[in-house]
């Protein structure tokens, strides 16, 4: 069995999306804070939530970058 | 439960210190009380040997401070059945001559409702403490005139209003006059069931005897038996008396089986002087809703009979993470009619509510005779502690004479299709209870 080897610039990569989206995620949490006047420490209260909603940006950011990736490759040939 | 269960179950509830100076007649549960009458036995009659009466029998069993030394009814099999219990008991089948037995100190009386009035003057009146079953009378007069023989008399006179004696409506009732669930703004009692409320008859000759329940001759009916329970709630919880009553009662299915002649379906409507209304509706051929009693207050409603508190307050709404999910989900989940109604059902609230206290016991109210853990024994263990010491618990006969005549008067405005009050002959001094 061939091994999988990950390139070091990919995992850079997927890392500093992934912090992008955690960064998405904690702009909304400011965001819904700010619009149903919930109090500032959910900043910090909320993390658990705002972690797992990174992860779901990611998970569409991939989905995305999927189809981009496939339609290119359709388009190439 | 004992006393001392149930003064835990007060302190489970964090209230004895509170429950004990609103509601004094639970002095005689304290430990203090207990010591009083410690090694001491009150002597006790029991006239009416039936199936109430036996229920008083177990429990009596169960408390120390009960020696039971008489048994009587005029229906040899009911006296033979709860002499099993007591064989040492002397057995009558006159009441009269129960009363002349100087060994007995107390009676409790759990016969037909026509003879409550009767013979709880004849035994105070031979110098008895007196248990006697609800209600306390057969008429308004006879509710009075005992009344006030016991007055002049001083007598030990309890009636079987349990509830007063059940931890979860102490508690409740405490909750309700600390203004837990606002200002109180409606009391709905019910109590349905489907059985026919007979009993079974040996022989024709007997009917009447043993189906006394279903006479008019011998019983007032639901009102008498079911709602004299639930109707001192309203003024449990306010701290008034009805104003004004109205009613409504028919047969509408068990006359299709005998011959019975009391309502079995009945609603009545009392009025508070400050506008509240409370309900009581029962129906003995259909069960569906069961029994329940609801104290609905502006900021909540208590159920009495499950010890539950559910609140008007709007719930906390969560994190702003939280309100965001939720508007998502409600975007996603939301009808797309475009043409729909404007008018939405307004359906109760389904929000799962708050125990009042721990370990909540409930009575569902199905049986005919009596329930565990529904006041009863300790009401009867009260009863014991007043025969001994020869001490009367404040309050508690007001509150179970009022709950007779109201029951009484809205018998009486179903019978004559009119709203009526209660004329101020019949008013007696009253202290509500939860008034310090």
């Amino acid at each position: 069995m061939k091994d999988i080897v990950i390139p070091a610039a990919v995992v850079r990569r997927e890392i500093i999306i992934w912090l992008c989206c955690f960064v998405a995620a904690n702009i909304v949490n400011w965001v819904v804070i700010i619009k149903f006047a919930t109090p500032w420490y959910e900043i910090f209260s909320q993390i658990g939530y705002v972690t797992i909603t990174s992860f779901v940006f990611y998970g569409l950011l991939l989905m995305l970058r999927a189809a981009w990736w496939l339609l290119s490759r359709v388009f190439k040939k | 439960m004992n006393r001392k269960e149930f003064l835990s179950d007060c302190g489970k509830m964090g209230m004895a210190g509170v429950a004990l100076s609103l509601f004094p007649w639970l002095e005689s549960c304290t430990e203090k009380a207990k010591q009083e009458v410690h090694g001491e036995k009150a002597r006790i009659g029991i006239i009416g040997t039936g199936s109430r009466g036996v229920f008083h029998i177990k429990n009596l069993l169960q408390l120390q401070q009960a020696e039971v030394v008489a048994l009587c009814d005029n229906y040899r099999p009911h006296l033979d059945d709860a002499a099993q219990y007591y064989p040492k008991a002397k057995l009558y089948e006159d009441y009269r001559q129960l009363l002349d037995d100087k060994n007995v100190q107390g009676v409790i009386i759990a016969t037909p409702l026509y003879l409550h009035g009767r013979m709880t003057i004849d035994a105070m009146n031979a110098g008895k403490s007196v248990f006697c079953e609800k209600s306390m009378a057969f008429t308004l007069d006879e509710a009075l005139e005992v009344y006030n023989r016991r007055k002049e008399l001083g007598s030990v006179l309890f009636i079987g209003q349990q509830r007063l004696f059940d931890p979860k409506y102490v508690k409740a009732m405490s909750m309700i006059h600390e203004g837990v669930i606002g200002d109180v703004v409606g009391v709905r009692n019910y109590w349905y069931r489907n059985n026919d409320w007979r009993r079974e008859v040996p022989s024709p000759e007997l009917e009447r005897h043993i189906n006394w329940r279903l006479y008019r001759e011998y019983s007032r009916g639901l009102m008498t038996e079911l709602a004299c329970h639930q109707l001192q709630n309203g003024s449990w919880a306010m701290g008034m008396l009805p104003e004004k009553v109205m009613g409504s009662g028919s047969l509408i299915h068990w006359n299709k089986v005998d011959k019975r002649d009391v309502y079995d379906c009945v609603t009545a409507i009392f009025t508070y002087p400050n506008g509240v209304n409370m309900t009581f509706e029962s129906i003995i051929s259909n069960k569906h809703f069961g029994m329940g009693e609801q104290i609905l207050g502006s900021k909540g409603t208590i159920d009495l009979v499950t010890g539950m508190h559910y609140t008007d307050e709007p719930m906390p709404k969560g994190s702003g993470m939280h309100q965001l999910v939720e508007q998502i989900e409600r975007g996603v989940m939301s009808n797309s009619v475009f043409a729909g109604t404007s008018w939405a059902a307004e359906t109760g609230s389904t929000a799962p509510g708050m125990p009042i206290m721990p370990n909540v016991k409930v009575v569902t109210g199905e049986s005919s005779v009596g329930a565990e853990a529904d006041g009863s024994k300790e009401l009867v263990d009260a009863f014991l502690h007043a025969v001994i010491t020869g001490k009367q618990p404040e309050k508690v006969l007001e509150e179970s004479y009022y709950a007779t005549q109201f029951a009484l008067l809205a018998d009486k405005a179903m019978h004559e299709n009119a709203i009526l009050t209660l004329e101020d002959k019949y008013r007696v001094p009253y202290v509500p209870l939860g008034s310090r």
